[in-house]
């Protein structure tokens, strides 16, 4: 989800009560602690854009925060290199790092990359005590220099202070940018359903290497910074703790707001001063109020805020974008073609020879029992499965083993059996992702998502949540984000599973424009009233192999479809 | 957002008025910022208890304040710490933290803010950045390890040590000086490891260095690996003499141990006040043992020697910090555990002693004093 604005106001009132607080109120102490906290914010930044948006949870951001503040503390004291010199770099450095190791790990499963950013950190600890001669060893490096602006020391206070959240807001403002474009929104695609996004045509292991770069450009500032802020780096920079508040920031600050980094950093470098005088108690009220706030606000602050606001606001309706068609892809003249399909799941053969033929401007049926392979099927050529033997041709071009993005952009959507749709997404923003790959902003893929809407007759519900559809609406929905890529071939699974018969009418209806206009599309189906009328050409699967694959008035009146499947053979 | 923002100015005024705010009065302050929890807590709140103690003897006509602060382990924790204690009335000196990251970040503001910084911390590069307002009340790694090596050399007559550290500031440090150490005495370690504090078992560790054929094991490891180790070797049946480092002299290292597990154990330190040598040591101990219901170590009364010197100095009229950094700068103070003075860069103490533990109790015996060892080693 991107930033949204109800919570907008009481945002920019906290900014300038900041900024109040900072020029008239705050000690040397209180400009320390804040200034802290904006490093803390702005590492954060660049956390909640893998792990918020992207909901990749990389331990590797504590490492880049590490890397940056050593490339600083080295260039710094040992150099005398200015701040100039040494910030640039200590964002390179992390982004170099950033790009092989991103390549390692970005394609590992949730638990397993978690796993696996904590290990570069680990790694990059041991360097840090067991490379004295360049990194101090334990004991770090002492006598860092100030930051030095073009001849200028920073002065310790106001200034620094000044420096450090000049740099968050540049930084927040990027990261605001970016959760507001099509690389947050994609992100945020990512993030909710990985696989719905690769059928949309989002690039997902380059979404994620870009996401990972940037949050290391985020880690390595944030790092800099520390250590001018410090004067001295030491391996602590590296070890779990500081991973560990980033993470706590992102979490209660709000996940998915770049707000969210700075009202988390602010709160929670603040919580523990409130309660130093209980010497060691303070960190009992400190989890304490931590756990407070997490239950208070399961969303995190900016959640919180949100809700407050749009309860304070009335609920008032968001202001949409007119809906705009969008352009048609040029129809490929030979759809899609399929020669000898074949995938195994360890000993289970689940589709077996599969061949078949997607002409534009045709509707053709897949039938079969439940575990027959229509699935495996689609799944095989949207790119979601990789088929072990046999070939695909779309548009003419061979797409053999092609991934599911590139398939997509090639222009093939799919439906899933069950709606995915994001939770806690809004209509418009779900159906406009799916032109995130496609679109040149964010706002013209809404006016495109709106078109797409209005056409399945659902425009009233752009301004809603997916949250709490009726099924039946969700369908529309779902099928909305396939009809508004325009694509060459639709493949659609089960479309009318839970649809009245008068919605199954509508959708027939439907199906008959779109192959009307050149469209080419496989409908997985069941309910052989609604498919039988709207297909020209019926397969049915058995076991994974093609059992019939003729025309659909034929289906009924096959012994092997009747035996396999419908139950008994009916007579013409 | 008229609601709002009222309410955040509130808030962050009230933060505001959290924060320590500056005394109008006479008061002298001095802050206690020490690590009280992490990995250094035990020693830590050694140190803590050793300024609190200290400070109770307030001179006469001297009105005193102090708060405690825990700073953690992170140096970034330190120099917040500083900078709040700053912020509260006239400080005189700071009982500042024993983990030598911490007091290396802290060096820097202490010479901006002009305050004393008071403190046990052993890393040696904390007196090595000409900074002038840095009084370490606990003999350095030069002097220590000089000490550890010359008993090893010179009273146990073994010159094929093996040495196992910790990968630590602390650990490397001391092995570092062990090296130099005893290579001015001619010997060179037949083996040598760091270890992780993290480690859980360190039997692998010693069963490499006892493949290397030594004559007496040298520990330079934090209180829980010392103890993990001294273990592990009663119970592998290892008879060769143990030589470790200050961090086995802690009573609180000494209780996860039985009696038997230290016969024949020895340990360089500052000093040993449960093993009390003299009836002043032997009333700090009771009066330590009354406040805080605890055993105390080198680091208490190293501590408490320092902020002892931090009053004399109050006592003779110093009432600013600078007053008081020219006092602990020029003075000699006859402190419970060594006599001090400056050796210009900040060292106040130039003598380590040895104890060993006889089977039967967990008390050690001062078998050795070294003063200024380091200087007699070269």
């Amino acid at each position: 989800m991107g930033e949204r604005s109800p919570s907008r106001i009481p945002l920019i009132a906290g900014a300038f009560a900041l900024v109040v607080y900072a020029l008239a109120f705050a000690s040397p102490y209180g400009l320390r602690v804040l200034t802290v906290a904006g490093v803390y914010a702005l590492a954060t930044l660049g956390f909640k854009i893998v792990f918020g948006l992207g909901g990749a949870l990389s331990w590797a951001q504590g490492a880049f925060f590490g890397v940056g503040a050593y490339v600083t503390g080295i260039l710094g004291s040992r150099y005398g290199l200015g701040f100039e010199t040494t910030f640039p770099l200590s964002m390179l450095v992390p982004l170099l790092l950033a790009l092989p190791v991103g390549l390692a790990v970005l394609r590992l499963e949730s638990h397993y990359f978690a796993l696996a950013t904590l290990g570069i950190a680990q790694v990059l600890h041991l360097l840090a005590v067991n490379l004295p001669e360049l990194t101090g060893g334990s004991n770090g490096l002492a006598g860092v220099p100030a930051a030095v602006l073009f001849g200028w020391p920073v002065p310790r206070g106001l200034p620094m202070a000044g420096l450090v959240w000049g740099l968050v807001a540049v930084g927040g403002l990027i990261g605001w940018r970016l959760a507001q474009g099509r690389i947050g929104r994609s992100l945020t695609m990512l993030r909710d359903d990985p696989l719905a996004a690769a059928t949309l045509g989002l690039d997902v292991g380059r979404l994620r290497l870009t996401a990972f770069c940037i949050s290391a450009l985020f880690g390595g500032a944030a790092g800099a910074l520390a250590v001018h802020t410090q004067r001295v780096v030491s391996p602590e920079v590296l070890e779990f703790p500081v991973m560990v508040s980033i993470l706590t920031i992102a979490i209660v600050g709000g996940r998915g707001r770049m707000a969210g980094a700075v009202l988390g950093a602010v709160l929670l470098l603040h919580l523990p001063e409130w309660f130093r005088f209980l010497e060691r108690g303070y960190l009992v009220v400190y989890g304490v109020a931590l756990l407070a706030t997490v239950v208070l606000a399961p969303d995190g602050l900016t959640g919180l805020l949100d809700r407050i606001a749009r309860r304070l606001s009335g609920g008032r309706p968001p202001i949409l974008a007119a809906a705009t068609e969008p352009p048609p892809l040029p129809n490929p003249p030979d759809g899609m073609t399929v020669e000898g399909v074949r995938k195994s799941f360890g000993g289970v053969l689940a589709v077996d020879g599969v061949s078949l033929a997607l002409r534009p401007g045709t509707i053709t049926g897949l039938i079969g029992p439940n575990g027959s392979g229509k699935s495996t099927v689609i799944n095989l050529l949207s790119g979601l499965e990789r088929s072990d033997a046999g070939r695909v041709r779309l548009g003419g071009q061979e797409v053999t083993g092609a991934r599911a993005d590139r398939l997509a952009r090639a222009g093939l959507a799919r439906s899933f059996q069950a709606a995915a749709l994001p939770a806690g997404a809004g209509v418009l923003e779900a159906v406009a992702a799916a032109r995130l790959a496609i679109d040149p902003d964010a706002a013209t893929a809404q006016a495109h998502a709106r078109w797409a809407l209005d056409r399945l007759g659902v425009g009233a519900l752009a301004g809603q949540g997916c949250d709490g559809l009726p099924a039946a609406l969700r369908r529309r929905v779902e099928l909305a984000r396939s009809l508004v890529r325009r694509p060459a071939v639709l493949l659609l699974d089960e479309p009318a599973a839970g649809l009245t018969d008068g919605e199954k009418a509508e959708l027939a209806t439907l199906l008959r424009a779109l192959a009307g206009e050149g469209m080419a599309i496989l409908l997985v189906e069941h309910d052989m009233e609604f498919l039988l009328p709207l297909a020209g050409t019926v397969l049915c699967l058995d076991r994974g192999r093609v059992i019939y694959d003729g025309p659909a008035s034929g289906v009924r009146l096959d012994p092997a479809v009747a035996a396999a499947y419908l139950g008994r053979a009916v007579s013409a | 957002m008229r609601r709002a923002l009222p309410l955040l100015i509130g808030l962050l005024a009230a933060t505001s008025c959290l924060s320590p705010a500056a005394r109008a009065d006479d008061t002298l302050s001095f802050p206690v910022l020490v690590p009280l929890t992490g990995f250094l807590s035990l020693e830590g709140t050694s140190q803590r208890n050793g300024a609190v103690l200290a400070l109770k003897q307030t001179p006469a006509g001297v009105a005193i304040a102090s708060e405690v602060v825990d700073t953690g382990t992170s140096p970034e924790a330190a120099v917040t710490a500083l900078e709040r204690a700053a912020g509260s009335g006239t400080v005189g000196a700071v009982a500042a933290s024993m983990l030598g990251t911490q007091m290396l970040a802290m060096l820097p503001l202490a010479q901006e803010l002009k305050l004393p910084l008071v403190t046990v911390s052993g890393t040696a590069s904390i007196t090595e950045q000409d900074n002038p307002w840095v009084f370490r009340f606990f003999p350095g790694d030069a002097v220590t390890k000089a000490a550890h090596a010359r008993y090893v050399v010179e009273e146990l007559g073994k010159r094929q040590p093996a040495i196992i550290y910790q990968t630590t500031a602390y650990g490397q440090s001391g092995k570092a000086h062990l090296d130099a150490a005893f290579k001015a005495l001619g010997v060179t370690p037949v083996f040598e490891e760091g270890v992780d504090p993290a480690a859980k078992d360190l039997l692998p560790v010693l069963t490499k260095a006892l493949a290397a054929k030594p004559d007496v094991l040298v520990l330079h490891l934090h209180s829980g690996p010392t103890a993990l180790l001294l273990r592990q070797a009663a119970s592998s049946g290892v008879t060769l003499p143990i030589v470790a480092g200050s961090a086995m002299h802690q009573p609180s290292t000494a209780a996860l141990l039985e009696p038997s597990e230290l016969k024949g154990v020895c340990a360089e330190t500052a000093a040993s006040p449960v093993s009390g040598d003299t009836p002043e040591v032997k009333a700090f101990t009771d009066a330590y043992r009354t406040a805080f219901g605890k055993e105390p170590d080198a680091f208490a009364l190293g501590q408490y020697d320092g902020m002892t010197m931090v009053l004399e100095a109050v006592k003779a009229g110093a009432r600013t910090p600078d007053a008081i950094r020219r006092a602990l700068s020029a003075e000699t103070f006859k402190g419970l555990a060594m006599t001090y003075k400056s050796d210009g860069k900040g060292n106040m103490a130039h003598s380590a002693v040895i104890v060993c533990y006889d089977g039967t109790s967990r008390v050690p015996a001062l078998v050795k004093r070294y003063d200024d060892p380091a200087l007699a080693a070269k």
